[in-house]
């Protein structure tokens, strides 16, 4: 089904670097991957449409062309499917003026029927045409008024507007998520080919032939599949377009905070996409050792209940940790820092505290794009830090010896509540959580508390990767706290800084000390000695 | 550099004052009178009765401009709000009922006691839905609330004020709006 016979070559940090003649310049460039990215690789872009790093290279849109010097001359060829040879020469726009008209005539094309749709298009402003128009086209138009732009694709989607034109297929539901505009696809196939060798379900094709080229699912079929809102990003135009983010929001209005879902314990890295205090969407951030592009729908369309049905902050003098044995249940979106000061309480209550973690929901199996399976986000973090992250059972069986029991992020009722019924016996249930879910209402004081996509801190991904959460000002109140915040103030010493909090973990975990948390880069560091 | 102005010295006669100040009152009275005789040669103008002459050109008071079956022309792109320098205009869009028009405004709020009136808002406008050629240029309201215009307000314009303008023509109510009705091929909503 998938084959992987022309997937690019993407250059790493061991690449070994070879000296090509960019515009009759040298330049070392990594030798083992294609032109296109080894020109990026020294700063030069090239545009293109239908090329990207993790899918085959299909080389149709043409527009990433470059001159090369052969035996017959110099000849433009696609650099997207040009392997880096040393010695060879190559000519950009920037000395050949032919491979500028070359780039400007492609675009041409491209544009000859795409509709003039930017103000209604929710692509407009991180639209590839838009940008490479800008760089490589700038074309006047040379279409005849009286024949204007006319779609030829779907012949089942055509109609004649008012100035008499062939128009065709504005909002196709092609999908319950997605929906298609068959005017603006440019046929570059990119979802296609997702579809083929990422997502492992062939549910697009391209139908028709040349200029009736239209994208198509098989007749009765909907496109449906868990990675299915990853297309609306490749698609390099308004093509395909998503039904939750739909006319919501122009893109140019929005913030964007790199992140890292805590939704799965493969972390996948994501911008939360914010303006005006709410979360609009949240995207993939490309991280080549995790998620590369790719987002699960689960992990995206997660953001939609981060705002609902939160508690509110009270005083944190409302806590009263009884005299008794002290249960800490800490759940799965913990990150280290908040580990670190729930070990802080720990060590401050003495011999009467017990760590506890886990999750009563089931562990899936990695799907290899995007997901780990394993809802329980940190449980690296935890077994880095020293806590338990698989003893809810032994609580459960000890339920009797304790007498407070402090939940941490942990909707314990919510996930199995027949499992989780006897801790109902510990008289002094503390829950401090984002959510006002069933656990929390089951609470004797149940304390708001930041959620993961508000907070600053970080957490260790099923592959031992350290990354690191940055905080989306989009926080409900103002008064809501980060976990370690509340914790370390129980214990005595508050610390309010994720910085310092982290430098506390690297005291519990030796394997943390040697980072410190401003340095870690935003595609996060490999924790040597990490068990995968 | 400073530019210093001498002045002519007064004579003795100006010194005396009272000549000068008998000079002066003639000029009032002589304005006086023109305001009770010969009225319409006063530069001024009688407002409220009288109402200054406005220039089409002028940038007044918004209004939105509405297609042949009374929808407002607006896509809701945004683009107006993008210009905008005060960031007095706020847009909301949604789904429209139409197959054949893909997005259409469902807020659209022009705020007149941030507004600048600089139009660049109708000049980003890609399908001249918003317009500024109302000549209303006083804006008297209770609350602050109500110098808010909202779609209702800048949609309810009468084509009779326009009479020489072909595209407010084309709205229900005017002259040409049976002709485009047929071009656009609409049922009337």
């Amino acid at each position: 089904m998938s084959n992987y016979y022309n997937m690019p070559k993407l250059p790493t940090e061991n690449s070994p670097k070879v000296e090509i003649f960019v515009d009759d310049r040298p330049v070392m460039v990594p030798g083992d991957t294609n032109l296109l990215e080894a020109l990026k690789a020294v700063g030069i872009e090239t545009p293109h449409i239908c090329y990207h790093p993790y899918l085959p290279v299909s080389g149709n849109c043409r527009q990433c062309l470059v001159e090369q010097e052969g035996p017959r001359g110099r000849m433009l060829v696609i650099s997207c499917y040009t392997p880096v040879v040393p010695g060879m020469k190559i000519y950009t726009p920037a000395s050949s003026e032919r491979v500028k008209n070359a780039r400007k005539a492609t675009q041409e094309f491209m544009l000859v029927n795409h509709p003039l749709d930017c103000p209604i298009c929710d692509k407009a402003g991180e639209c590839t045409l838009q940008e490479n128009f800008m760089e490589a086209g700038q074309n006047e138009s040379r279409l005849r008024p009286e024949v204007g732009k006319n779609y030829h694709g779907n012949p089942d989607h055509q109609f004649v507007d008012s100035k008499g034109q062939v128009r065709g297929g504005k909002h196709v539901d092609i999908g319950p998520r997605i929906l298609l505009d068959e005017e603006r696809c440019v046929q570059c196939d990119r979802c296609v080919r997702f579809m083929r060798s990422v997502a492992g379900d062939e549910q697009l094709q391209l139908a028709g032939r040349a200029d009736h080229t239209y994208i198509s699912t098989f007749p009765g079929e909907k496109l449906d599949h868990e990675y299915d809102l990853c297309v609306t990003d490749i698609c390099p135009t308004g093509a395909m377009t998503a039904k939750y983010f739909r006319f919501q929001k122009r893109v140019w209005l929005l913030s964007h905070t790199p992140t890292v879902s805590m939704d799965d314990s493969l972390g996948a890295n994501i911008w939360l996409d914010h303006a005006d205090g709410k979360i609009w969407r949240m995207m993939p951030r490309c991280n080549p050792q995790v998620n590369r592009s790719w987002l699960s729908n689960t992990s995206r369309m997660a953001f939609q209940t981060f705002s609902e049905n939160r508690l509110p902050a009270i005083d944190a003098s409302a806590i009263k940790i009884g005299e008794g044995k002290v249960a800490i249940v800490l759940g799965g979106t913990c990150t280290i820092e908040d580990l670190a000061a729930a070990r802080m309480l720990k060590d401050s209550l003495g011999g009467r505290a017990e760590l506890f973690g886990g999750t009563f929901r089931a562990v899936g199996k990695a799907d290899g794009i995007a997901k780990s399976g394993d809802p329980m986000a940190n449980r690296k973090g935890f077994k880095v830090m020293g806590v338990g992250d698989n003893n809810l059972q032994d609580l459960v069986k000890r339920v009797s010896e304790f007498e407070t029991l402090i939940t941490v992020n942990a909707d314990l009722f919510g996930e199995d509540a027949a499992a989780a019924s006897p801790l109902e016996k510990i008289k002094n249930r503390i829950a401090l959580s984002a959510f006002d879910d069933a656990t929390a209402k089951k609470a004797t004081v149940a304390f708001g508390i930041r959620h993961w996509s508000e907070v600053q801190g970080t957490m260790v991904n099923s592959l031992g990767i350290l990354q690191k959460l940055n905080a989306a000002p989009t926080a409900p109140e103002a008064e809501l706290r980060p976990a370690y915040e509340v914790l370390s103030q129980l214990s005595g010493t508050a610390i309010t800084c994720a910085s310092k909090a982290f430098k506390k973990a690297g005291e519990y975990a030796s394997v943390l000390a040697e980072y410190s948390y401003d340095n870690i880069k935003s595609t996060g560091a490999l924790l040597n000695g990490v068990e995968v | 550099m400073a530019r210093v102005v001498r002045h002519k010295d007064m004579n003795w006669l100006e010194r005396l004052y009272i000549f000068e100040a008998c000079r002066g009152l003639w000029t009032t009275l002589k304005h006086a009178a023109r305001g009770l005789f010969r009225y319409e040669q006063l530069p001024t103008i009688s407002y409220p009765e009288g109402q200054p002459e406005i220039w089409n050109s002028y940038r007044a008071k918004h209004r939105l401009m509405l297609r042949p079956d009374g929808t407002p022309r607006c896509v809701a792109c945004g683009m107006c709000a993008a210009a905008c320098p005060a960031k007095c205009i706020f847009i909301e869009a949604t789904q429209s009922d139409d197959p054949r028009i893909e997005k259409r405004v469902m807020r659209f709020d022009i705020d007149h006691l941030t507004c600048v009136f600089c139009g660049l808002c109708a000049e980003a406008c890609p399908v001249d839905a918003l317009r500024m050629d109302t000549k209303v240029v006083s804006f008297e309201h209770r609350t602050r609330e109500e110098f808010v215009a909202s779609l209702y307000d800048l949609t309810s314009w009468d084509p009779k004020d326009y009479p020489d303008d072909a595209l407010s023509q084309e709205a229900p109510g005017g002259t040409r709006n049976a002709e485009a009705r047929k071009i656009w091929g609409m049922e009337v909503k």
